[in-house]
C-alpha cells in the first residue's frame, strides 16, 4: 500500500527537491513515522520533542482538514493523496 | 581582507561577501527557514540555525556558504523536562493546537551558535545550552546549566525565557559563560558541571525580581583570549568587568542616557561587540525600552576603548531612522583594521570600516535582521 504526500515547499530542502513523497501507512500518523525513518532530517519538523506530530502540522485528505491530534485516527487507503501543510497564520 | 557576512532573518540568509570590505556581493540562502544564528568552526565549516513555529529547529552545515545539509540532528530537550510555564505563555501565540498545555520543554529556537575548544555550543529558548563534540551530528544537553539550582526562579523577557550568550577562554576550556533573559549572566569553571549567577554590581530588571538572577541581560562581549574582560549591555546599562564577571560596574560616560519605562535613567540597547585587535567596544544605543528606536531618529554607534568614555559614530549612518538593532544583529571581523557590521529592525545592512569611522550601507530591503556574524578570510 502506497500513499503519496505533497511536501511544503519549505520542507523540499530536506527531501532533495522532491514536491511529492511516496510510503506506507494505515494513518496519517503511521505514514509520517515511516517518512521519518526513511529520513532522520524531515523526523525532526514532523515530531516534537514528546513524539507528537507537531501543532502547527495540518493534513487535507479527501477534501477533508486534518489536525495533527486527529493524525493517528485518521485511515488512509492505497493510492490516497495527503497534503502536508501548516496552519494558517497571519492576516 | 576577504570577509563573508551571515545575516539571519526570518524569511531565510541573506550572505555578502567581499574581497576589499568596500563592494559586496550578495545571496539569498535558505529562503522560508527563519535563521537565527550562525557559526564557523576552527575548520572553516559554516553552520546556520533555523526555526520555525510550524516546523521546529534544525541546523545547517555548509563549506562554501552556498551549499547547505541539514543535519538529521539538533539540540532537543528530553520528554520528561519540565518547561516554564511564563515561557509558555509568551511563545504559546504559535502554539495553535495547544502542545504546550502538557507543561513539557521545548526547543523553540536557537539563540546563538559558539564554537570554542572543539565544540559547537547551541543557546537555546526556552533557555538551555546543547553541545555537540561531532560538528553538529549529534547533540547533548548541558544538563549541569539547564538544571541550575535558581532555574525556578527565572522569569522570561518579553521575548521568552531565551539563552543567547556563549562565550568561551581561549585559555581555560573548563570555563564558559551564558547570558539568558531575564535570568542575568552564569559562569561555569568546571566544564560545565556547575554554573553560578555572575551579576554582582547590575540591577534587576524589576525590583520584585530577584536580586542574583532577575537581570534582564541583553548581550556580552569578551576577547577569548582575554577573557575575563566582559562588555554587557544590559536593559539596565552597559557594564564592564574585570574579574570574569564576579564584579561589575556601569560604564556610560558620553553614551546617551535616557529613561525606561519603569524611571531608571540608562543607556538602553541590545548589541554589544568587541574588535579584539584594538579592544575597541561597539554598542547601539535605543532611546529607552519604551521607544526602542535611536534617540532623535539618528542612528550612531558607539565605541570605547575601555568603557571609560564613548565616542559616537554616525558618518554615513542615516537621521530620521526609527528602527532597531536587536541583540545579535552586529558583529566585527577581527582583521585589522577592524571592520564592524550591524543589521537593522528595517531590513539594512551597514559595514563600519576603520573600527566604525565610516559606514557604509551595504544591503537594504532585507527582512528585519536578527542576526549578523562576520567572517573573515
Amino acid at each position: 500500500m502506497s500513499v503519496r504526500v505533497h511536501m511544503p515547499p519549505v520542507l523540499r530542502v530536506v527531501c532533495g527537491g522532491e514536491r511529492w513523497l511516496a510510503a506506507d501507512g494505515t494513518t496519517i500518523t503511521g505514514l509520517m513515522r515511516a517518512l521519518a525513518e526513511r529520513n532522520p532530517a524531515l523526523r525532526l519538523h514532523l515530531f516534537d520533542e514528546a513524539g507528537a506530530i507537531r501543532g502547527n502540522i495540518v493534513f487535507l485528505h479527501k477534501g477533508d482538514l486534518v489536525r495533527s491530534h486527529e493524525a493517528g485516527v485518521r485511515t488512509l487507503a492505497d493510492g490516497d493523496e495527503l497534503i502536508l501543510t501548516n496552519a494558517l497564520a497571519g492576516g | 581582507m576577504s570577509v563573508s557576512l551571515i545575516a539571519g532573518t526570518p524569511k531565510g540568509a541573506a550572505i555578502l561577501t567581499s574581497k576589499d570590505r568596500e563592494r559586496w556581493d550578495l545571496h539569498f540562502e535558505l529562503p522560508g527557514w527563519p535563521v537565527t544564528a550562525s557559526a564557523r568552526d576552527d575548520r572553516g565549516r559554516y553552520y546556520i540555525a533555523v526555526n520555525s513555529p510550524n516546523y521546529g529547529v534544525a541546523l545547517f552545515a555548509s563549506d562554501d556558504l552556498k551549499s547547505w545539509k541539514q543535519f538529521d540532528a539538533a539540540p532537543r530537550y528530553r520528554p520528561e523536562d519540565r518547561g516554564n510555564p511564563e515561557h509558555h505563555r509568551i511563545v504559546g501565540a504559535a502554539d495553535f493546537e495547544g502542545v504546550l498545555k502538557h507543561g513539557g520543554r521545548f526547543v523553540d529556537q536557537i539563540w546563538t551558535l559558539h564554537w570554542a575548544h572543539g565544540t559547537l555550543y547551541a543557546g537555546v529558548s526556552e533557555a538551555g545550552l546543547f553541545a555537540s563534540r561531532d560538528r553538529g551530528e549529534s547533540w547533548q544537553p548541558v544538563d549541569g546549566f539547564n538544571n541550575q539550582p535558581s532555574r525556578d526562579t527565572w522569569v522570561p523577557g518579553a521575548g521568552g525565557l531565551g539563552a543567547h550568550t556563549i562565550l568561551s577562554d581561549a585559555k581555560n576550556p573548563d570555563r564558559l559563560w551564558v547570558g539568558v533573559s531575564a535570568a542575568g549572566f552564569f559562569r561555569t569553571d568546571d566544564g560545565g558541571k556547575t554554573w553560578a549567577p555572575k551579576n554582582k554590581g547590575v540591577d534587576p530588571s524589576v525590583e520584585a525580581a530577584p536580586a542574583s538572577t532577575g537581570q534582564c541581560v541583553h548581550s556580552v562581549s569578551n576577547d577569548p583570549e582575554n577573557a575575563s574582560l566582559l562588555y554587557r549591555q544590559e536593559h539596565r546599562g552597559v557594564h564592564k568587568s574585570s574579574d570574569g564577571g564576579d564584579t561589575w560596574q556601569v560604564m556610560e560616560d558620553g553614551l546617551p542616557v535616557t529613561e525606561l519605562s519603569d524611571g531608571h535613567h540608562c543607556s538602553f540597547g541590545f548589541p554589544c561587540v568587541i574588535d579584539r585587535k584594538s579592544g575597541s567596544v561597539f554598542v547601539v544605543p535605543l532611546d529607552g525600552d519604551n521607544f526602542r528606536f535611536p534617540r532623535g531618529g539618528k542612528l550612531t554607534v558607539y565605541r570605547s576603548d575601555d568603557g571609560a568614555r564613548w565616542k559616537p559614530l554616525g558618518n554615513g549612518l542615516p537621521g530620521d531612522c526609527y528602527t532597531a538593532v536587536l541583540r545579535g544583529a552586529m558583529s566585527a571581523d577581527q582583521l585589522s583594521p577592524g571592520g564592524v557590521y550591524f543589521g537593522t529592525a528595517s531590513g539594512a545592512l551597514y559595514a563600519g570600516a576603520d573600527l566604525g569611522e565610516r559606514w557604509q550601507e551595504i544591503a537594504k530591503g532585507l527582512p528585519r535582521i536578527t542576526s549578523v556574524a562576520a567572517y573573515a578570510g
